[in-house]
């Protein structure tokens, strides 16, 4: 029963954790250029997240250590702290743009100022982080990150055309818009899917749940099952925007913009439900940023880490995610759009994947650290292959995003 | 390399975009303004029909009506060739309209609201037109 338990838990948190500002603008926006075309793209990168996250779970319950605690000791200092810059630039700009969210969506709830709604929000979120126990962070934000599903209901409300949709997940030659915008928009739902700090954020999360061989079932089932119901919140919100905005030629540049489709379908309770759902999953995801960002600073320099510890007893892990809010909350505070710095985060978070990915697969691999639970034929043939694609996506996130002037055409 | 490319990024981002306009930017305001207005009309709809908070109507209509006092603005500052210069007109006063309705939108009777979507929803389609006009 508490194995059921652990699982459930484990998939909601997925859920609520898999759909963050950039989830919500790419879908949204993909869905309002390009109908459903983009569908596939989604799975895709859903798969490439369980591929490498069961990975990251394993080697933190084989090792007992988080990924990049073994970066540095595989990769060597350099290459280490290569991998730590590019990390904490993404990092920290996700952060603000969940932030900016967490402030949008209170705004659009309580009609206060969104320039004091930030610090409020930020407030709130460091509270939080310093109070909730570990788990109850992740059940907190999971759970009523969970509203999103309201978005499932509002697609099938819209009455999209089920068979342009089943055509949506075949990939092929695409209608309407220029290539290099569907390519674009390819890239970012990639990005968007596979960011860098779900990956920190899981293994390190395995090490604070004391995760062991016992739990390498756990860490397939959790993975799998949650990413893959993360990737139905994507798929629902790419149909609502595919089904109401594009024919409408709404472009959506705003984070409200989704909470409207939800709103149209199901009315107040649905525009409710899509608020609340969209601020638990963007304020969970600025705690996971934080959180990851910190726990690479400490796994890195070989601090003492972890939220199960007292504030006290890891201080420069506790002042590294609270320094990490403060520098978010500057960058918000300068008035820069968050669905703006959302898009620019998605694509540099996308440069940044080889660093992340590549160490993962290596370490995987490596039978010192992983004795009989090395990667399998079906593991590797996958990291390998989605290795290569993030190699191809890197190449192309920034030259793309210049185009195309960030998806506009 | 990424540092730098986060950089210049924010600062482009951040720049605004006026200036002298071609045909190709012109066609990209009208993209905007035409979402900008589609987006109000339907937002001004579920308003009419009781689909949608008070607080959000007049939040979200607040943020598209920036959005079209932006356009306005860099319109109205921008240069074009002589050819384009009465649809860059044309766009700066489309612009200034559908902001004006935008920033009325939540304060009316669901009479002037229903007004208020029709007007947006025609200055969408005016939009889509000059935009098709310039590709």
């Amino acid at each position: 029963m508490k194995n059921v338990l652990g699982v459930a838990l484990g998939i909601l948190s997925a859920i609520g954790g898999f759909v963050d500002i950039g989830d919500l603008v790419f879908n949204t926006q993909a869905g309002a250029t390009f109908g459903f075309q983009l569908l596939w793209v989604v799975v895709i990168g859903v798969v490439g997240i369980i591929v490498y996250s069961e990975m990251c779970g394993r080697v933190a319950a084989v090792s007992k250590r988080p990924v990049f605690d073994l970066v540095r000791e595989r990769m060597g200092f350099g290459a280490g702290l290569a991998t730590l810059i590019a990390s904490e630039v993404v990092n920290l700009m996700t952060c603000a743009a969940e932030i900016g969210g967490v402030a949008i969506c209170l705004q659009l709830l309580s009609g206060l100022s969104y320039r004091l709604l930030i610090p409020l929000a930020v407030l709130a979120l460091a509270l939080a982080s310093w109070v909730l126990p570990f788990r109850w962070i992740e059940r907190v934000f999971g759970y009523l990150g969970l509203c999103l599903l309201v978005f499932a209901v509002a697609a099938i409300k819209l009455h999209p055309d089920w068979g342009r949709v089943a055509h949506g997940f075949v990939p092929g030659s695409h209608a309407g818009g220029s290539l290099l915008v569907y390519l674009y928009f390819v890239v970012g739902l990639l990005g968007a899917a596979m960011t860098p700090y779900e990956v920190y954020f899981y293994s390190s999360g395995a090490v604070e749940d004391r995760w062991g061989l016992k739990d390498l079932r756990l860490n397939k089932v959790t993975s799998i099952i949650g990413y893959s119901l993360g990737g139905f919140l994507s798929f629902a919100l790419m149909i609502v925007a595919g089904a109401l905005f594009l024919p409408r030629g709404i472009s959506p540049q705003f984070l409200g913009t989704p909470a409207l489709a939800a709103e149209h379908a199901l009315g107040q309770v649905g525009l409710l439900l899509a608020l609340v759902g969209i601020l638990f999953a963007v304020g969970g995801a600025a705690v996971m940023t934080s959180f990851a960002g910190a726990y690479n600073l400490a796994q890195f320099f070989g601090w003492r880490w972890g939220k199960k510890e007292r504030p006290a007893a890891a201080p420069r892990f506790t002042l590294s995610w609270l320094v990490i809010f403060a520098l978010a909350l500057i960058l918000v505070m300068t008035g820069y759009d968050p669905v703006k710095l959302t898009e620019y985060s998605v694509i540099f978070s996308v440069v940044a994947l080889p660093l992340t990915y590549l160490p993962i697969l290596l370490i995987a691999n490596d039978q010192t650290y992983m004795g009989r639970n090395v990667n399998g034929k079906l593991a590797n043939t996958f990291g390998f292959l989605y290795f290569v694609l993030i190699l191809a996506i890197a190449v192309a996130a920034i030259p793309l995003m210049l185009l195309t002037h960030g998806g506009q055409g | 390399m990424l540092v730098l490319g986060v950089l210049v990024a924010l600062v482009a981002g951040g720049c605004g975009g006026s200036g002298s306009l071609g045909a190709k930017a012109l066609a990209q305001q009208a993209r905007s303004l035409q979402s900008v207005a589609a987006e109000g009309a339907l937002l001004a709809e579920d308003a009419v029909a009781g689909k949608t908070t008070q607080i959000y109507t007049r939040e979200h209509s607040s943020a598209l009506q920036g959005a079209a006092a932006k356009a306005e603005a860099a319109l109205e500052s921008a240069r074009t060739e002589p050819a384009l210069a009465p649809k860059l007109r044309e766009l700066a006063v489309l612009a200034g309209r559908i902001g004006t309705a935008l920033e009325r939108l939540a304060g009316v009777s669901k009479d002037q609201q229903r007004a208020l979507a029709r007007e947006l929803e025609a200055a969408a389609h005016k939009s889509q037109q000059i935009g098709t006009g310039l590709t």
